[in-house]
């Protein structure tokens, strides 16, 4: 979980250094930050995948989140009032509440890794959606050549045959028209080998789609047993 | 070249041999036909493959160049009726297609072909195809 980030945002360096001392000790650790409440700039400069909200200054606690984004994934482990925590979980759908008791890193630790994972899941799926468009984009273009192959195998066809009939009955044509025609021959046997090779992909392509699409049944089955 | 079948030697004369070009394209009926005449066959095209039964009664063909991709009767329907019908089922029939996959080939195959050329092909491809049979 290395590509995530969290930020302890705080005024109480102990509660800074109790968290990160118990992160440090889990399995997977994301990238941690820690910042005060002087150095926090309204949140303008920073965009955590969770943050960590420590005891700060008294009646800072508004004025620190009003330029964070709605979507912010927040562990708040500050007192709050009942009234100002309900607000600021409707402004923040993602806010948690963790109070400090005695086993509060242990909550935090535990929500946080959800709320991480959750966030590292979403990026996957994005970047799968994103190779998914991609993969469909050329899909199409291949499926264009594919469908073009009849057309240009015909076209070239009459491209090299005719090339061939005019060197085998040159008749009154110049050395220089007889070496053109000559590359025009040559340059279309080089484009029908990069159409055979083409080909060749496509082919090679269908045999290995079926052991590799049966290979993803198979560990879609691992990944989601049928019950 | 082949020799006619006079029963008189002295008669013999050198008779090309015909070869059925059926392909829905007129310039590649004319190029094959090219390709094949300065090699001493006598070419003859037929554009219309619903035709072709006809066109081999009258022209009497030793061999048939068979295009597959074509509008209202394809080459492999063409040449398995050829080969179901004891009247023609003994003249060779080349399919000269630009259907290249290993499939198409072995699909030709079934329907009684006895060669098979991917276009675009080279001069010396064709001619090879053609003189196994004529």
């Amino acid at each position: 979980m290395r590509s995530t980030s969290v930020l302890i945002l705080t005024d109480d360096g102990e509660f800074a250094r109790t968290l990160t001392a118990c992160w440090q000790v889990e399995r997977q650790l994301p990238g941690i930050s820690v910042l005060t409440g002087d150095h926090w700039n309204n949140g303008a400069e920073v965009a955590p995948d969770l943050l960590v909200i420590g005891p700060l200054k008294e009646g800072a606690l508004g004025e620190t989140l009003r330029n964070l984004a709605n979507s912010t994934a927040i562990i708040l482990c500050a007192p709050a009032e009942a009234k100002e925590l309900g607000l600021l979980r409707k402004r923040y759908p993602r806010l948690l509440h963790v109070p400090l008791r005695e086993d509060w890193t242990q909550v935090v630790l535990l929500v946080a890794g959800e709320s991480l994972r959750r966030t590292e899941a979403l990026r996957l799926a994005r970047l799968a959606e994103q190779r998914a468009a991609q993969n469909a984009n050329q899909a199409t273009l291949g499926r264009y050549m594919m469908e073009m192959k009849h057309n240009m195998n015909n076209a070239m066809t009459s491209l090299l045959g005719n090339a061939e009939l005019l060197l085998l009955e040159p008749g009154e044509l110049s050395a220089q028209s007889l070496a053109q025609i000559k590359t025009i021959h040559t340059m279309a046997l080089r484009i029908n080998e990069i159409m055979q090779r083409f080909s060749s992909i496509a082919s090679e392509m269908r045999e290995v789609e079926t052991p590799s699409q049966a290979e993803t049944i198979d560990d879609e089955a691992t990944l989601f047993p049928r019950r | 070249m082949h020799f006619s079948a006079a029963e008189n030697p002295a008669e013999w004369t050198l008779v090309p041999k015909k070869v059925l070009i059926v392909d829905d394209s007129p310039a590649q009926v004319k190029l094959i036909q090219g390709l094949l005449e300065p090699e001493g066959y006598w070419p003859v095209g037929l554009s219309d493959p619903k035709r072709v039964e006809e066109a081999i009664t009258v022209e009497r063909p030793s061999l048939i160049l068979l295009d597959v991709v074509m509008p209202g009767r394809n080459g492999f329907q063409v040449c398995r009726e050829l080969k179901e019908n004891v009247r023609f089922n003994a003249i060779p029939v080349i399919l000269v297609t630009s259907k290249d996959t290993a499939s198409d080939r072995y699909w030709g195959q079934q329907q009684g072909a006895d060669g098979y050329v991917t276009k675009p092909f080279t001069r010396e491809e064709l001619l090879r195809a053609v003189r196994r049979f004529a």
